[in-house]
Order: C-alpha cells, then sequence, then structure tokens
C-alpha cells in the first residue's frame, strides 16, 4: 500500500470494543504487524467515535477492528457513515475475528475492504494491506 | 520407589533399547515436546519415578489429593455436565435450560444445575440502553438487567433443587443481590439458596477488559466472601479461573502456576480482612483447561490438586478437609477448535474430555462443535450432551477413580508440571505476588509471548491442527449458525424503560443506592463495612443493574487496566 505522503510506514490502528473478550488473535497481529515494518496503534474503545477520532488524529491509513462477540455489521456502518462525515473516508477499514461468511457480502456493501475470520494467518491479513494501493 | 531388581530389569532393557533401537533408527530422534513444551521420551519406565515418594502420590480421597478429592468419584457423583450458555432475553434463556433439562442435563443429586452466562452489557455492569451496549445486548449472553429478569428466567423452579452458576463475570455480586432477593419472594430463605458466583475480578490481567483497580478489585472479592461465608455457607463464593489463561495462550505450567497465584491472593486478602481460612476455603473452586495434549492436561490438573492442597495446608494451615480439596470444573480447549472443518470439533471435544474425566474433574463443559462460529445451535448443544453421556454410560471410564495412577509416564509427568509449576509460581511471588504481577503487566506479558510462540509454530507446521494447516478441505460445507432474535435489544431496551418509569419505590431506591455507597466506602476503609446488605436493599428496591454498579463504580474506580 502505498500511503499519501509516499515515505512513511503504513499506519494501522486496530481496535476492539472494550467490551468484547478475548484479545489474543488482535494482540498477536498487532505484533506481527510491526514486525512487518507497520507502525501499529492498538486501542479498545467504548464508542465507535473514538475509533474515528483516533484514526483522523493519527493519520492511520488502515482501521482494523476485531470481534469475537459479534454486532459487527452495525458498528461498521456507524464507522462508515462517521467516516463520511468527517470527510475520512479514505481509510481502508479491515475486520477479523468471528465474523459468518454470510455477513462479508453485507460488509463489502459498508465499504469494508477485508474481512479475516477464525483461522485466517496473520501473513493473510498484511498481504493484504501491502498489497493495496 | 521400586527395588532393586526392578532397577536392574529397567537397567538391562536400558542397555537392550540402545543397542538394539539406536543401531536401526541410527540419526532419528523420538525425544518429543508435549504441547505446552515439556520435553519427554518415546517411553517411560519405573526409573523415571525413583525421584518420588509414595506418598506424593498416595490414594484418592486422601492428601495430597493427586489422585482425586474423593475415593468413590463417578461411581456416586458423575461429573456435572454444566453446559455453558445464555443468550438473549430471560426467556430465550429460560427456552435453553428447559431444552438442556430436556436433553438429560443434572447436577449434584438431585439438585439440577444450570451455568448461565450474561450478557457483555450486564457484566460490564450497563442498562441495556446505554449507549456503548451497541448491539450487544443479549448477543452473547443473557441480558439480566431488574429483578423482574430473573423471574422471568427462574419462574416455576424449585429453588432448594436447583443450582445455578451465575456467571456474570465483573459484577457476580449484583447477580447475586438479585438472586437473593428473587429467592426471598419466592419464600426460599438464603441458607437453602445453592449455586456459584465468579468473583473473578481478577481476570482484567488476561483480557485486557476495564475493570475495577487491582487493589479495589482484591478488596471487593474478599469482602463479598467474607459476607457469604458467614451468611450463605452452602453458596460456592469464588471461581479461580485459569481457563482464561490457557485461552488466552498459557502453557498447562503456567495455567497451573497462575491459578496457585490467584489462590493464593485471594485467600490472603481474605485472611488479611479477618477471616479463617477454613472458613472461606471450601466453597472456592476452579475453572480449569482441557487441552488438546491429553496427558499433559491430565497431569496438570493432578499436580494442580497436590498444590493446591499442600499450599492451604502449609502455607495457611487450613485444617478442614474441604480447604484441601480442589474442586474443579473444567472446560475442553476453545482455542483448539477450527472454523474450518467444523464438525471435527466434536472429535477434538470428546478426546480433550476424555482427558477431563481420566483426570477426575467435578464439572465439565464440552464446547459445541461450532463454538468458533457463534453460540450453539440447539443440534450442536444435543451432540455435546451426546458426548457427556456416551463417556458416562458406554466407556467404561468413569468405573475406576484416577484410572492413570501408577502410569510411569503419567506420574512422571503430573510429578514434572508440579515441580515446574512451583517455580513458576515462586517466580509470581519473587515480583511481590499475583497482584503486582496483574498491575505491571509481567503476567500479560508472558501469555503473550506463550501464545505468539504457540501461533509461530502453528504456521511452520511445528503444530498441526487439522483442517487448519493440515488436510486442509477444498470442499466447503455450510454451516448452520446460530442466529440470535434480532428484536433482543429492542424488547430488552423497552423493558427497562417502562420498569423505570413504573416500578415505585423511588424513596427507598434512593436510600439504598446511598447505602451501598457509604457500604463501599466502608470496605474501602479497612474492610469495615459488607456490601452485600446494601445490594440486596438496592434489589429489594427495584434499582437496575447499572444504577448499582454505577455507585461501585463511582466508589472503587473503574477502567482500563493497561
Amino acid at each position: 500500500m502505498k500511503n499519501k505522503k509516499g515515505h512513511r510506514k503504513i499506519k494501522v490502528l486496530l481496535s476492539k470494543s472494550k467490551m468484547d473478550v478475548h484479545d489474543r488473535g488482535l494482540r498477536y497481529l498487532a505484533r506481527k504487524m510491526s514486525e512487518a515494518g507497520m507502525e501499529v496503534i492498538l486501542i479498545r474503545h467504548g464508542l465507535i467515535d473514538e475509533v474515528v477520532n483516533t484514526a483522523i488524529q493519527e493519520d492511520v491509513d488502515v482501521i482494523g477492528l476485531s470481534f469475537s462477540v459479534g454486532g459487527h455489521i452495525n458498528v461498521c456502518r456507524r464507522l462508515q457513515q462517521l467516516l463520511k462525515e468527517k470527510g475520512a473516508e479514505d481509510k481502508v477499514t479491515i475486520v477479523g475475528g468471528i465474523i459468518p461468511e454470510d455477513d462479508i457480502i453485507a460488509l463489502k456493501e459498508l465499504n469494508v475492504a477485508g474481512a479475516f475470520g477464525a483461522g485466517t494467518s496473520a501473513e493473510e491479513a498484511i498481504d493484504f494491506i501491502q498489497s493495496l494501493n | 520407589m521400586f527395588d532393586e531388581i526392578t532397577k536392574s530389569k529397567v537397567q538391562e532393557f536400558r542397555r537392550y533399547y540402545d543397542k538394539q533401537y539406536q543401531e536401526r533408527y541410527r540419526d532419528r530422534h523420538f525425544e518429543g515436546k508435549t504441547d505446552g513444551g515439556i520435553p519427554i521420551k518415546p517411553f517411560y519406565t519405573p526409573m523415571d519415578l525413583d525421584s518420588l515418594d509414595y506418598d506424593d502420590i498416595g490414594f484418592p480421597g486422601q492428601y495430597p489429593f493427586t489422585r482425586g478429592i474423593y475415593p468413590i468419584m463417578y461411581q456416586s457423583q458423575p461429573w456435572v455436565m454444566q453446559q455453558i450458555h445464555g443468550h438473549g432475553t430471560p426467556e430465550h434463556c429460560r427456552e435453553r435450560m428447559d431444552y438442556l433439562a430436556s436433553l438429560g442435563l443434572t447436577g449434584y443429586g438431585e439438585i439440577r444445575s444450570y451455568n448461565i452466562v450474561f450478557d457483555q452489557v450486564c457484566k460490564f455492569g450497563y442498562d441495556p440502553d446505554h449507549p456503548e451496549a451497541g448491539d450487544m445486548v443479549g448477543l452473547v449472553g443473557v441480558n439480566m438487567s431488574t429483578l423482574g429478569d430473573y423471574d422471568r428466567l427462574l419462574h416455576g423452579l424449585d429453588l432448594k433443587k436447583t443450582s445455578v452458576v451465575l456467571n456474570q463475570g465483573i459484577h457476580s455480586m449484583v447477580a447475586l443481590a438479585f438472586y437473593l432477593t428473587y429467592a426471598e419472594k419466592k419464600g426460599v430463605s438464603k441458607e437453602d439458596i445453592r449455586g456459584n458466583t465468579m468473583n473473578w475480578l481478577y481476570k482484567g490481567w488476561m483480557t485486557d477488559l476495564e475493570m475495577y483497580p487491582p487493589d479495589s478489585a482484591f478488596m471487593i472479592m474478599s469482602n463479598f466472601v467474607r459476607w457469604c461465608s458467614r451468611n450463605i455457607p452452602k453458596w460456592n463464593t469464588t471461581n479461580i479461573v485459569s481457563y482464561f489463561a490457557e485461552e488466552a495462550g498459557g502453557t498447562p505450567v503456567q495455567e497451573a502456576a497462575m491459578a496457585m497465584a490467584i489462590g493464593v491472593a485471594i485467600t490472603e486478602e481474605c485472611i488479611n480482612n479477618g477471616c479463617q481460612p477454613d472458613e472461606f476455603l471450601p466453597r472456592f473452586g476452579f475453572q480449569i483447561a482441557l487441552g488438546s495434549d491429553i496427558f499433559e492436561h491430565v497431569a496438570k490438573i493432578r499436580a494442580m490438586r497436590r498444590m493446591w492442597s499442600t499450599i492451604n495446608k502449609e502455607r495457611f494451615g487450613a485444617k478442614d478437609i474441604h480447604s484441601l480439596q480442589l474442586r474443579c470444573h473444567s472446560q475442553t480447549s476453545a482455542v483448539s477448535l477450527t472454523a474450518q472443518q467444523p464438525l471435527v470439533n466434536i472429535i477434538r471435544s470428546a478426546y480433550q474430555a476424555f482427558g477431563g474425566i481420566l483426570a477426575g474433574v467435578n464439572g465439565m463443559t464440552i464446547n459445541p462443535y461450532d463454538e468458533a462460529l457463534g453460540i450453539p445451535t440447539d443440534e450442536s448443544l444435543m451432540l455435546a450432551m451426546r458426548t457427556h453421556q456416551v463417556a458416562l454410560y458406554e466407556t467404561g471410564v468413569p468405573n475406576v477413580t484416577d484410572p492413570l495412577a501408577g502410569s510411569y509416564y503419567v506420574e512422571w509427568l503430573t510429578d514434572k508440571i508440579y515441580q515446574e509449576a512451583i517455580k513458576y509460581f515462586q517466580k509470581i511471588e519473587d515480583l511481590g505476588g499475583f497482584k503486582e504481577c496483574w498491575k505491571s503487566g509481567w503476567l500479560r506479558r508472558e501469555l503473550e509471548e506463550s501464545a505468539y510462540k504457540w501461533r509461530q509454530r502453528l504456521d511452520t507446521q511445528e503444530k498441526v491442527m487439522v483442517g487448519l494447516n493440515k488436510f486442509q478441505s477444498t470442499k466447503h460445507r455450510k454451516t448452520e449458525i446460530y442466529k440470535v432474535d434480532p428484536k433482543v435489544k429492542d424488547t430488552c431496551v423497552k423493558r427497562i424503560r417502562e420498569y423505570r418509569a413504573n416500578r415505585g419505590k423511588e424513596n427507598e431506591r434512593k436510600q439504598a443506592l446511598e447505602h451501598l455507597r457509604v457500604a463501599c466506602e466502608g470496605v474501602l476503609d479497612n474492610q469495615k463495612m459488607d456490601f452485600m446488605p446494601a445490594l440486596i436493599e438496592c434489589a429489594r428496591a427495584y434499582s437496575t443493574v447499572q444504577e448499582m454498579c454505577d455507585v461501585m463504580k463511582s466508589v472503587f474506580g473503574w477502567g482500563t487496566v493497561y
């Protein structure tokens, strides 16, 4: 992925709701992304608004959300709405965790670029980000 | 432990083996490792038990309880088939409870036991209309926000013949206050109610959740234990859960050591607030992981029983036999399950459950095969129940207590894990004990490192998970995924708003919530008060879960620990 400014590292904001349990996968992904040369910020959020604010403040390229207890569709809908309102639609959104296959079409329609369900390797998500233009 | 003749026979065999087999296989190595990384040999002999004293193994039902906490185990009381469940409104959850009962769910003798998971929203102390609740209302647990919800969940059940596991995570004390109030309304006295609360406020270190800060958390936990021990003696107050340590990446040695560190930290806190060990230790229980390496997990559980009894006897001077017995609920490993070829999970979980039975666990949840995809369907739940039942009625395994006793390998491994876990436990102690290691993030980092190594082993195929990194299927079979009724959130929000508008008792409630604030401050002030009576008063005055939790959070502090 070519960064806007062309020179700095790809910057990724990874987040999970404070009420969503099991962060083993997300923390592993954060480490692997760092090892792959990305700059990673990992936060827990209450409202998804906090993610959007941090993403804009930190000028990240990618927002990665993790879900293990569901609720992803409405969260992603709200996320896209907020990104649009704040003129930040250029940020790429990816999701991971327990994402039922049936929901992937709905997520794509909500401008979610990639969905990485249970069993996906960190490399798949990293390769995906690096292949984006 | 063995005589000289046996020893010389073993030596003779070793010479034979070294000559014959090493010649045959030359450079090939057959030494391996357990899943948790303990180096192991291809076979074991009596010599491997040479340093072990027979008393370290002992007899079932006798100190140090390596061989189980009773001599007569499943022959009289089968493990409790505690399938965890909960979703939707209380009515949805009740439907599942009745369904499980129809599948043959049992409990302790005549007392049927339900293991009920509350939703994330009430666990974190929010009412369903809180903005942060989002779509999580009733999603992976049942929403229980008011006294009315307890009636919806439990109506018609004989509470004297019902045991409930109030899996309300952080705020299980609030759930208990509601439950006691409900029981009181049904004319059942608090001495007669049975069940468990989680009381696992130490859990934030494993999963990064919002939580009471460590010092407050331990004050709350020990205050709760003190009140329960003196007021509802049959209630199982505390669940020392190391399952989550395993789920977050911990090895069996780490899991065993961390469980002991948690147990010791709570025990010390309870002693500091004026309790005698034998007052409360008999009502502590454990929740232990059953992982994929069967013998390693059997050995871990046997070692943990030995550790718990030794620590409580030698360190705390406990005398009551029940203080020395590690009673454990166990759960098959969810991280071992795959979303790919999910039916294979039935086989995995059955093997893990087999390990649990060999280890002599007292209760068990067998994860339904669709755990990696969502909450269970009726069918996957039924298959999990049937896995229990086939094991109990068809395999013959439960006929004999601790059937692996005397196995050279299992006894060696039990002792090995015991020794390693003691060392690891000592390391935690040297770093200031569990609470300090929680605060510093040391425990969290240790688990993260183990989780990282685990994944590296998968990625390099050093560790095989069938269907995930080997034997992948090209055929795609669609699995039915359970969908929670989409109307749940609206129903719960509508209900709580109506409840608030129509409940009455305004003055009583105001007073009760004020009493709760004063009581919580009294807990912070050297444990001079108990918060449970005030919580019960709040429940009687129709407070909602959030109203009570807001008071507790405002006094004890609340936030993300790391």
